[in-house]
């Protein structure tokens, strides 16, 4: 059930608010984030959020900081060996865990070994399946070992899931792990109220001096924007994330601050490059020009956006920025002439069944038809999307045409922004999205060649070689990278919504 | 009585059964594969296959129904898949603010709405109906999601009487009981007012003025008890579907009751949650029906069980 205007909540100006009850005297904030969470452990969930929340207790050997650049967290240095195989990691000393063991290269060990089992059944078994072993050297030294090159092992390393869990809450709580969370982070678990919130309090032995700031977290869980957006207003929750309709009504509030920020999530609309007429690179590029994406960014996002550069957006590491095709319908009906449709034809789009999917293909849908493309919309529940997209296990059998869809690369990096949507090893069913059925010998072998190589310099050259084949070939239609909104009261600071929709609150402070 | 009550109590078993099989195949039937929605967009097919043995899911189809029904019967509903909490837990963490809700809701709204129907049908076709039906088809018409975000705009956000989101005080069920009884409300009013139309034709009522009884007595003891069987049918329909929690309503006002759990289960594919939470839903409505029938018998004691 989606709601169908903000309006309803007109915005009335509240000069006379004070500040948040109870929040001066024992520094507790309330954050109201946007879903229900799965499950603690960041080794078996795949939500974003889940693994957002659960910064607050546990800790990676590496992180990302709000920017979504690399930082050392438990790491002290690494090393990566010539042929990007092994990677030694220096760990911090003196560190502990919430139960009071001590955190070192064993405790590194049982995490790693623990996920790449998969008798453990975890749902993040594969991001790290590449791992062949885990070695302790010294007690602040661990070595990993990889099954082959990869270089994009410590944006791995990085990635949310790959957090350090205490080795005897592990043993203690075994698969219930979930619910028992027990970390090095800045904050200690207190308890999970599902559906209603998670609370988190500072722990007493943080190994950053000085460090956190404020006295607990309640993360609430929130799944109608209205709502949370009436919470913020009501000075019953001090951090929300907004969608994009609701972020110039609420700037006018004076106790609040509006923030966007860049984003990773790139919007898309995939062709089927294995079926008429979209085999045909002149309809690709037809329709890459028949969109006016300056009005899709006004109408849809209401400003929130910019046109996406090619296939990876800015803010992801060795981006290229290629360039766009831009809306020239005269060359759109062209180029479709050329390739035998001069009266355009009729297809399929696919998309979501949220109220921005459902807008977002409409406006598609009308673009389109403007050089004669009659699009059918359908938008689909997640269960149908699974089915109609994913499990489909012949490529001559995919009913897909035209489908909408975004894409976050969680690790920052270009490789997970190009290899699960353009590789030929990621078409259906294999898992991941390649659901433009690509595939380019030429793009495989350099996705392969950038993995292998460890020098950034050559990474750079190659990605950027990658990227432009793909916007030539086009197999999307390159909309728009989205930006981050989110909204804080003006007294609270250090909590940022990252650019991958992760979140950063390691210098979360009350004013 | 009792006998009539142990009856119906004994012909449920057969009519859940019939409930259990219908619910297992039904959403087997439905697209989408649990193991992969669980799974997410990052998942290779790998992971989708240790899932899918987590969850059970790679046994054949009648082996996972024999495992369902067996467990049903002692009680135990499996594992949530999207939480992997034991079912039971979900559903009972839930329960009680559906419940407390419910009955929130409810007690405002039958008195409410009789009140109205009684009043608008003592008064047909002049102001007090005019406005009482007025009042009633706003309720029925004015959607409860857009009505609990009025409410909250104007109670929690601009006069800051009550709170947004929770369920702890007695404060926090004000808001949603007025939202989730609005619809009964209107509901009960209509129904009321027309049984009572039907009633003050009849020739005892008739009898009962010529003979000098009090109006208010007429009203009361005459109209009313007689009025109360078909209300009484409607207020049980609308107490069992109040029972299966709002959906709308519980998102709106972030009510951990069991519409939500019901939404994230089907957005998931959680098949036990569905399963249990479906039966829980025919159970109730056959245990509300029932006390609806015996409650007949107490209203018109001419009625006799059989």
């Amino acid at each position: 059930m989606r709601f169908p205007s903000a309006k309803l909540l007109p915005c009335i100006a509240f000069a006379l608010a004070a500040g948040l009850p109870s929040a001066a005297a024992t520094k507790t904030v309330v954050c109201a984030v946007a879903a229900t969470y799965t499950s603690l452990d960041p080794y078996d969930t795949n939500a974003t959020l889940d693994q957002a929340v659960c910064k607050s207790f546990y800790q990676g050997l590496f992180g990302f900081d709000k920017n979504l650049r690399l930082q050392n967290v438990l790491a002290d240095s690494y090393e990566a060996s010539k042929d990007g195989l092994t990677y030694t990691v220096k760990l911090k000393k003196h560190v502990k865990f919430h139960d009071g063991t001590d955190f070192n290269a064993a405790a590194v060990k049982a995490n790693f070994d623990r996920v790449t089992n998969p008798e453990n059944k975890l749902k993040r078994y594969s991001l790290f399946s590449n791992i062949a072993k885990t070695e302790v050297v010294n007690d602040a030294t661990v070595r990993f070992t990889l099954k082959v090159p990869f270089s994009a092992f410590i944006n791995q390393l990085a990635h949310p899931s790959a957090a350090i869990i205490s080795p005897a809450a592990l043993a203690k709580y075994g698969k219930e792990i979930g619910l028992h969370p027990v970390g090095t982070g800045p904050f200690r678990f207190v308890e999970w109220k599902q559906p209603d919130y998670m609370k988190v309090e500072k722990s007493p032995n943080y190994w950053k001096k000085g460090y956190p700031k404020v006295d607990a977290i309640v993360w609430k869980s929130v799944t109608d924007n209205n709502t949370r957006t009436a919470m913020i207003q009501a000075g019953e929750a001090s951090y929300t994330p907004v969608p994009f309709e609701q972020a110039e009504n609420l700037k006018q509030n004076p106790r609040l601050d509006v923030i966007s920020s860049p984003g990773i999530v790139t919007w898309y609309m995939s062709m089927n490059t294995a079926k008429k007429p979209f085999s045909d690179l002149r309809v690709r590029q037809a329709l890459n020009y028949a969109i006016n994406k300056e009005a899709m960014i006004k109408a849809i996002y209401y400003g929130y956006a910019e046109i996406a550069k090619g296939p990876v957006p800015g803010a992801v590491q060795y981006s290229a920025n290629i360039g766009t095709y831009p809306f020239d319908l005269a060359k759109a009906r062209k180029l479709l002439a050329e390739a035998g449709y001069p009266n355009g034809f009729e297809t399929e789009l696919w998309g979501g069944n949220n109220s921005t999917a459902a807008k977002a293909m409409t406006f598609l849908q009308q673009q389109l038809s403007q050089v004669g493309v009659k699009a059918r919309i359908t938008a689909q529940e997640p269960g149908q999307r699974v089915e109609l997209l994913e499990n489909v296990q012949k490529p001559e059998e995919a009913g897909v045409r035209l489908n909408w869809a975004g894409w976050s690369a969680s690790t920052g990096e270009a490789d997970w922004a190009l290899r699960p949507l353009f590789a030929t090893s990621s078409i259906p069913p294999k898992g991941l999205q390649n659901f433009a059925y690509y595939s380019n010998p030429k793009l495989d072998g350099l996705l392969q060649k950038a993995l292998a190589t460890t020098k950034a310099g050559e990474k750079t050259k190659i990605y950027k070689e990658a990227q432009e084949i793909i916007f030539k070939d086009a197999p999307w239609v390159f909309l728009v990278n989205t930006q981050q909104v989110y909204v804080r009261t003006k007294n609270l600071a250090g909590i940022y919504l990252m650019p991958d929709g992760s979140m950063n609150f390691d210098d979360i402070e009350l004013k | 009585m009792f006998r009539y009550a142990l009856k119906r109590l004994l012909g449920l078993i057969p009519t859940l059964f019939i409930v259990a099989i219908f619910v297992f195949f039904f959403i087997h039937l439905l697209p989408g594969d649990p193991a992969r929605l669980a799974a997410g967009q990052e998942a290779s097919a790998q992971d989708v296959e240790l899932i899918r043995k987590d969850l059970g899911l790679d046994k054949p189809l009648p082996q996972q129904f024999l495992r369902f029904t067996s467990g049903a019967l002692r009680g135990d509903f499996g594992k949530s898949m999207r939480t992997k909490r034991p079912v039971m837990t979900e559903i009972a963490e839930r329960f009680p603010y559906t419940l407390n809700l419910t009955f929130a809701a409810m007690s405002w709204s039958v008195v409410f709405g009789l009140l109205v129907g009684i009043i608008s049908a003592i008064h047909r076709n002049h102001l007090p109906d005019h406005l009482g039906m007025t009042l009633a088809v706003s309720g029925i018409s004015f959607p409860s999601f857009a009505l609990g975000l009025l409410l909250m705009s104007v109670f929690s956000v601009g006069l800051k009487w009550f709170p947004t989101v929770g369920a702890d005080t007695p404060r926090h069920y004000i808001l949603p009981a007025i939202t989730l009884g609005a619809g009964v409300a209107a509901v009960m009013a209509r129904f009321t007012r027309s049984a009572f139309l039907d009633v003050l034709k009849d020739d005892y009522i008739r009898t009962a003025r010529s003979k000098g009884v009090a109006e208010s007595m007429v009203i009361l003891k005459h109209g009313l008890r007689n009025a109360m069987i078909p209300v009484v049918t409607m207020m049980g329909l609308q107490f069992g579907f109040l029972l299966g929690g709002s959906i709308v309503v519980e998102r709106v006002f972030n009510w951990p009751g069991m519409g939500r759990l019901l939404l994230d289960a089907v957005d998931m594919r959680d098949y036990p949650v569905i399963q249990a939470e479906v039966l829980l839903f025919s159970l109730q409505f056959i245990l509300v029906n029932l006390v609806v029938d015996l409650l007949y018998g107490i209203i018109n004691p001419t009625i006799r069980y059989k």
